[in-house]
């Protein structure tokens, strides 16, 4: 089903501001946990623990999800389809997981938010699990500059099942034609 | 996840595979899939290992700092 230009525009603004907004909040993220690795104050990596999952809570997993849902319907709603290119369907791939993983380590932020608000937080686990968090949100973000790269070249190749499509379509274009003439 | 088709709609003809490759996967998915099949074994290798985020790296935190309350 294709949309409509007016439809196609308004869910391809979603999904840019979507992907966007959650490559910015993952920077964010970074950042925190950046000056959390490097600050030598217990208090600060409290906090810092604290806005962390505030921000994976309330903007990275909701614009994760987001861009995950805008993308799809975004590609369903086009041409592109989302089986039918390699670098959509890598895109959705690497979305999907990407969202797992972030899935996956929601908990251990709140926990350690919910630790750190307790104030029982030690120096070298603070470090550690600042380490760690650091290590994911530059992972996380390679991940989404990947997608984004992918978005913008959109490299070539189409998959079997875009291939086949492209046939059938073909193929009932030109029965069609020869029934018209 | 897609934005409007450049290629699809605009010049079907140039961007069909030729025949003889049309079922071949291109180049740059076979890397592609290779690095990040790579990166997410090694993902999942530092999880079991213990050096990802985990339970266990937690708990020891707060128990030692519950003996301390």
């Amino acid at each position: 089903m294709i949309m409509a230009p007016g439809l196609r525009k308004l869910a391809l603004t979603a999904h840019v501001t979507s992907s966007i907004g959650w490559f910015g909040a993952v920077a964010a993220f970074l950042a925190l946990a950046l000056v959390g690795l490097t600050s030598q104050d217990a208090q600060l990596a409290r906090a810092f623990s604290l806005a962390m999952e505030l921000i994976t809570r309330f903007v990275i997993v909701p614009l994760a999800f987001a861009s995950l849902l805008t993308g799809i319907v975004s590609s369903l709603g086009t041409k592109w389809g989302l089986f039918r290119y390699y670098w959509v369907l890598l895109k959705l791939l690497i979305t999907v997981l990407a969202t797992l993983i972030l899935l996956v380590h929601t908990q251990p932020i709140e926990r350690l938010a919910d630790t750190a608000a307790k104030g029982w937080l030690l120096g070298a686990d603070v470090y550690q699990d600042q380490l760690q968090m650091v290590v994911a949100a530059t992972a996380a973000l390679v991940a989404l500059l990947t997608l984004t790269a992918l978005s913008v070249y959109k490299p070539r190749g189409m998959t079997p099942y875009g291939q086949r499509n492209q046939q059938e379509q073909s193929t009932s274009v030109a029965v069609e034609d020869a029934l018209t003439n | 996840m897609a934005d409007s088709p450049s290629y699809p709609d605009a010049d079907h003809a140039r961007m069909t595979p030729k025949r003889g490759s049309a079922t071949r996967v291109p180049r740059w998915v076979k890397v592609f899939v290779i690095v990040f099949i790579a990166l997410v074994l090694l993902f999942v290798a530092l999880h079991l290992t213990g050096n990802g985020f985990g339970a266990h790296m937690h708990m020891s935190a707060i128990e030692q700092g519950v003996g301390q309350q």
